[in-house]
């Protein structure tokens, strides 16, 4: 298998964008991105993405490849609900490793502000099981308070520590010239926010987001070529589970997470402790502290109490998502796996234009449903 | 989008609470897999899940999707029965009178979603009276 390193990244603002369409947000990531590798013309584009559809647009990738300049080039779209831009990644990677491509641009790219909330909710709930979920109605937030509920009593965790959660991610966000949301949380804003599905309130959801973000990937040879600071993919794993949450063999896990991180740990030959900067998939509070303890950052049940204990900040190790993560730089479903991963590449070239940590390797971890299509990588500067 | 025939096929599991069993390892979930998700046999038979049960979690949607706003809030609840959980709307119940091992049967009623201007049917739950 071949190495393969990330030679150039890009992205725009996360937020909602009446005045931009998917293939002008994609171009302002790809553009970014190419410009970092040298300007020159990928062998193929993937595209991560869940969601084109409710904008009438499929067939991403020969769309936005014909609208950079890139007409001729090799491609495809790849889908695993909010995970898609992780999986597209992965398919990027394996055409570096594999040898069947030199250079590859990996761009996930998502437009939510399309159609009115309701609709977007439906989409977003077909990440989830549509026959034996969504017929009932039941929203994405609505599975995710279910689990946040299950977790809370069966680990006695409390209203106040769920709440430390969104209030260090929008702490973080404020220096973040990228991100969604700016504005300062306390505990007490978080608890009194409107209730979206009980106990799930407004502060502890992502936002429903516009957004996109590219990688150049390249074969050992042509990154010495192009770039100065190529930051190696070490390591990279992906599992799936269940797409309906009942199935679950336990509700307060996420399974594919755990097998996700074990097998890129294995691959880059490091484990939880080497981990300097991380950006994991907070959709919710409860996503976090799950995740926190998937990753072995966190004993089980503890994600959250840690947390609320003043861990995981910048000077930490690891300090995690010093974006802001999904909960306040956004979450542009399909490309938020590929905006992890710029942010990462970025903190360890000591680029992050918002709260730089720093560090020698760094990890992202994007989840697809609740945790049922999750890919984790390893980058290495 | 809900359609008249994905209705239909769905009917067998929607209202009976058919899910599947492994008759190798008998591991029982639903919804019903084609092989089983534990071992990966394709020995996997229907079985009816009991219609009473347990809530396992619940929550109260005020934000509705496409479709479900006639019936806000709508309160769905993750219902154990026996060795199967499935995700429901609560009825006849109150938001604040639900809890945590809240007894619940299984009762038909009508979705408050509407497929072509039709009205269908579908599995709820709601709380046992003790007689």
């Amino acid at each position: 298998m071949r190495k393969a390193y990330i030679v150039g990244v890009g992205m725009t603002k996360v937020g909602k964008f009446y005045d931009k369409s998917i293939r002008e947000l994609a171009a302002e990531a790809v553009f970014k991105a190419l410009d970092e590798a040298g300007n020159e013309k990928p062998d193929a584009i993937v595209v991560g993405n869940m969601l084109s559809s409710l904008a009438e647009q499929e067939n991403l990738a020969s769309l936005i490849a014909d609208y950079t300049g890139l007409r001729g080039i090799s491609g495809f779209k790849v889908e695993g609900a909010c995970g898609s831009g992780g999986a597209a990644f992965l398919a990027g990677y394996s055409l570096i490793a594999s040898g069947v491509f030199k250079k590859v641009l990996v761009v996930g790219v998502e437009k939510l502000s399309e159609r009115p909330t309701p609709a977007t909710s439906r989409g977003l709930a077909w990440a989830a099981d549509a026959d034996y979920e969504l017929v009932h109605g039941v929203s994405f937030a609505g599975l995710n308070a279910l689990v946040m509920r299950y977790y809370m009593s069966k680990h006695g965790v409390s209203r106040e520590e769920m709440a430390a959660w969104p209030v260090l991610m929008h702490e973080n966000a404020l220096q973040n010239p990228y991100a969604q949301l700016k504005k300062k949380i306390s505990i007490e804003d978080v608890l009194k926010s409107p209730v979206i599905a009980d106990p799930v309130r407004l502060y502890d959801a992502s936002p429903l987001s516009d957004g996109a973000a590219a990688v150049v990937l390249a074969s050992e040879e042509v990154a010495r070529k192009l770039s100065d600071t190529p930051i190696h993919v070490a390591g990279l794993g992906n599992a799936l589970d269940s797409t309906d949450l009942t199935s679950r063999y336990e509700l307060d896990r996420l399974l594919a997470s755990k097998l996700s991180a074990e097998k890129a740990f294995q691959m880059a030959g490091v484990s939880s402790k080497d981990i300097d900067v991380a950006e994991i998939h907070d959709a919710y509070g409860v996503t976090a502290a799950i995740s926190l303890e998937e990753l072995g950052f966190a004993p089980r049940g503890k994600g959250a109490k840690l947390v609320y204990e003043g861990r995981f900040r910048a000077g930490d190790r690891p300090a995690v998502n010093p974006s802001g993560g999904l909960k306040a730089r956004g979450h542009p479903v399909g490309a938020t796996g590929i905006y992890q991963i710029v942010e990462v590449v970025l903190q360890l070239r000591g680029d992050f234009p918002g709260i730089n940590v720093g560090g020698e390797i760094g990890l992202t971890q994007n989840l697809g449903g609740v945790g049922a299509n999750v890919t984790t990588t390893i980058l290495r500067r | 989008m809900l359609t008249i025939q994905r209705v239909w096929r769905l009917q067998e599991k929607l209202i009976k609470l058919v899910g599947s069993e492994c008759m190798d390892c008998g591991y029982v979930c639903y919804p019903p897999k084609a092989a089983c998700p534990r071992c990966g046999s394709r020995e996997v038979k229907k079985i009816q899940l009991p219609r009473v049960g347990k809530v396992l979690s619940y929550t109260v949607l005020k934000v509705p999707v496409e479709g479900f706003e006639s019936k806000s809030p709508l309160i769905i609840a993750l219902v154990e029965l026996g060795k199967a959980r499935i995700i429901t709307q609560l009825t006849d119940v109150g938001a604040n009178e639900i809890y945590v091992g809240m007894p619940v049967e299984a009762t038909i009623r009508k979705s408050p979603q509407m497929i072509e201007g039709a009205t269908h049917y579908i599995i709820k739950f709601k709380p046992v009276i003790k007689k």
